[in-house]
Formats: structure tokens, C-alpha cells, sequence
């Protein structure tokens, strides 16, 4: 059972530890990538090297698989799609993107069908959830065209750089799909 | 040690998990109320639950109290998947049919209180499951609740069936506690025991 696919223009793939440090850093440094989770952007490349390794660990027990979005015309990394907090016993997951500004809907619509179709097709989960920091504007209108719904505002759901911080919740399930 | 305390309700009392209760907890649990989940068949899993609810409370992952009233359990009070960093729980009550909307409302709200001043905990989520009674909306609602969100087939019922979820929060206006040093004050940890001044 493969992990590892590819569409016409990318390869999603799952990171190498000792290789992807650099573009992981590259896409994770910058606050526009990470504000809707939100999370700090990182500021040292070795921050990138710890988060791969920690994944690998996450992706051997299967908590957790996030995928590189890598341009077969360039090799660049322009995005990093993921799930975590997968409840086997009810079929959902968590989604987690972190975007660069080379990935848009049109790139989107190209490499998340595979992924989807992956995980409801072959691990048979029935419900893909995201939470956004509220008021995302362009996250939420990005999964609102790929056919994710808003659920609603789970408040104060964690504290950020001294602020409370509310979530909006989206979730997709299996035939929802828009691309 | 102990974690977990008796605290009065209208009525009666929610009070730790104990191995004398095992038969009226056996009873909750074969009527349970929470949509696709099938009667407990077994009641020596309660014994392994019972020891569960210290471990749970101990490493601060939730905490389980036994809801009696009129000397009888009528239900279960509980709060799980505790976020002590982000002072935040989620709370679930299971009750017979005997359980009152008053009695529910108590239980809920003396957990609640303990959480609240006992561990700062802030925000308190409660996740009905479509197919659960309304009654169970009342008691939330009394308890200051508001609904937060929709969780669209949420709740897994059967191989392909699901349950929407509506998740509800209460969150208090309480001042965040402010982070202290370590040895600043006489608090020894958080065992109940330990606490009372003049014992260890």
C-alpha cells in the first residue's frame, strides 16, 4: 500500500527526514503559511528538522501523514497537506494545510481529489474536518469552493501570542468533494 | 490518594467511583444513553473502568464522579479529554431514566465549580449526539450553555451510519490564573489529600 502518488504537475508525497529540511523550512518560515492554524512561523531550519523526524514518528504509529506538494517542473515544495487526530472508531480525521503562495484553488482542485479518494476509498475514513482560526478569509473561501461546509465557532480553544484564540470548523464528507 | 471529592448536589451528591458501587454503575451502563453503543455485558470491566477514573484524574486526563440521589446512582458525571494547557474539557453526563433535568443540571454544575476553581479550567465543551434526548439541551442550557457548532455525521452509530453532533460550550469570565514559580505557595500538587494543611 503506497502513500506516494502523483498527479500531472505534482508529486504528494510523504516527507524524507534527512532530505526535505530545507524546503519544509522554506514553506514553514513564512507567517502567511501558518497564521490560519495558527502557529508561529519557523526561525531556525533545524525547527524543520524536528518536525520531520516527528512526523515519521506520528506516521509509524498512524496518528498522523502529511504529504509534500512537490512541482514535477521545478521541484518546488509548494504546499503541505496533512491529517491527524484520526478516530478510527468513528472515521474522521483533522485536515491540516499549510499553503505557499504558488498553491491556489487550481492546484488544489488538482492534487486533493487524490488524497481525499485515498483516504475515504482505501483507509475509509467518512469525514475530513479543518479548523481555521477565525476570520481566515482566504482559507475558508478556499475549502468553501472545494465543497467543505462551515460548521460553526468552537471559542477559546487555545491561547495565541496572549490572545483567545476561536476556531471556525469545516468538514467534508465523502462525496463532497468539488474539483 | 484522592483526586476526585464528594460534592453536594439538590438531593444527593456526585461523588468518585468506587468498587461498592459497582452494581448501580452496571445498571447505567446497560441503559446507555449515547446513540450505537451497545449494553455492558461484562461487569468486571467496571472494576478496570473504576481504576481508569484515579489514573484519569491523577494525570489530569478527565475526571469521573457517580451521580446518587435519594440513595440510588442515577447517572455519571464526567469530564474527558482535558486540555490543561489550554484550561479547556469536555463534559458528558450518562444518566438512567430516573435522572431529572434539575438532577443533571447539578451534577453538571457542581463538576463544573470543582474544575473550575480547583484547576482553572476556562472553557467546557458538551457534545450532544443527535438521537439523545432533549431534555439533555435543558440541562445545558441551564447550565449556561450555547451551541458552538454542528458536527455533521460526527457520531459513528453503525458500520455506515452516523450521528450529527451539536457541540456546546460554556465559558467562564473568570480571570486567567496568573502562572506562578514553582515553591511560591504551600500548594502540594493537586491531591486532595496531600492539600489539607497539616497532613502530607
Amino acid at each position: 500500500m503506497s502513500w506516494n502518488f502523483e498527479t500531472e504537475h505534482f508529486f504528494i508525497r510523504l516527507p524524507v527526514s534527512d532530505e526535505d529540511g530545507a524546503a519544509l523550512f522554506k514553506l514553514l518560515s513564512k507567517n502567511s503559511t501558518v497564521a490560519h492554524i495558527p502557529r508561529l512561523p519557523m526561525t531556525v531550519e533545524a525547527q524543520a528538522l524536528d518536525e520531520l523526524r516527528r512526523i515519521a514518528m506520528r506516521f509509524e504509529t498512524r496518528e498522523a501523514a502529511f504529504w509534500l506538494i512537490e512541482r514535477k517542473s521545478d521541484g518546488d515544495v509548494i504546499a503541505r497537506i496533512g491529517i491527524q487526530y484520526i478516530n478510527w472508531m468513528m472515521l474522521n480525521a483533522q485536515m491540516q494545510w499549510e499553503l505557499s503562495d504558488r498553491c491556489g484553488l487550481e492546484e488544489l482542485q488538482e492534487v486533493l481529489p487524490v488524497i481525499v479518494n485515498y483516504l475515504s476509498q482505501d483507509l475509509h475514513l467518512h469525514r475530513l474536518e479543518m479548523r481555521l482560526r477565525a476570520g481566515s478569509d482566504g482559507q475558508s473561501k478556499l475549502l468553501t469552493a472545494l465543497g467543505f461546509s462551515c460548521e460553526g465557532t468552537l471559542p477559546s480553544q487555545q491561547e495565541f501570542e496572549g490572545e483567545d484564540i476561536d476556531l471556525d470548523v469545516y468538514s467534508l464528507l465523502t462525496g463532497e468533494l468539488k474539483a | 490518594m484522592k483526586f476526585t471529592p464528594e460534592l453536594e448536589i439538590p438531593g444527593g451528591c456526585i461523588k468518585p467511583l468506587q468498587y461498592d458501587d459497582i452494581d448501580g454503575l452496571f445498571e447505567l451502563y446497560k441503559h446507555p444513553e449515547i446513540p450505537g453503543q451497545r449494553p455492558l455485558e461484562d461487569k468486571e470491566q467496571l472494576n478496570r473502568m473504576i481504576d481508569y477514573s484515579v489514573q484519569m484524574a491523577a494525570t489530569q486526563r478527565g475526571m469521573m464522579w457517580a451521580i446518587e440521589t435519594d440513595g440510588q446512582i442515577k447517572g455519571m458525571v464526567s469530564g474527558f479529554d482535558w486540555q490543561p494547557s489550554n484550561l479547556r474539557i469536555v463534559m458528558r453526563v450518562d444518566g438512567l431514566p430516573a435522572l431529572t433535568v434539575e438532577e443533571r443540571a447539578g451534577a453538571l454544575k457542581a463538576a463544573i465549580g470543582f474544575l473550575s476553581k480547583k484547576y482553572h479550567v476556562r472553557n467546557f465543551a458538551y457534545q450532544w449526539i443527535e438521537g439523545q434526548s432533549d431534555d439533555i439541551k435543558v440541562a445545558l442550557s441551564e447550565c449556561g450553555f450555547t451551541l458552538a457548532a454542528r458536527l455533521r455525521d460526527g457520531w459513528r452509530t453503525g458500520n455506515t451510519e452516523f450521528s450529527d453532533v451539536e457541540q456546546y460550550h460554556w465559558v467562564s469570565s473568570d480571570d486567567k490564573p496568573v502562572p506562578r514559580k514553582l515553591g511560591d505557595d504551600d500548594e502540594l500538587g493537586q491531591n486532595l489529600n496531600a492539600n489539607k494543611r497539616g497532613e502530607s
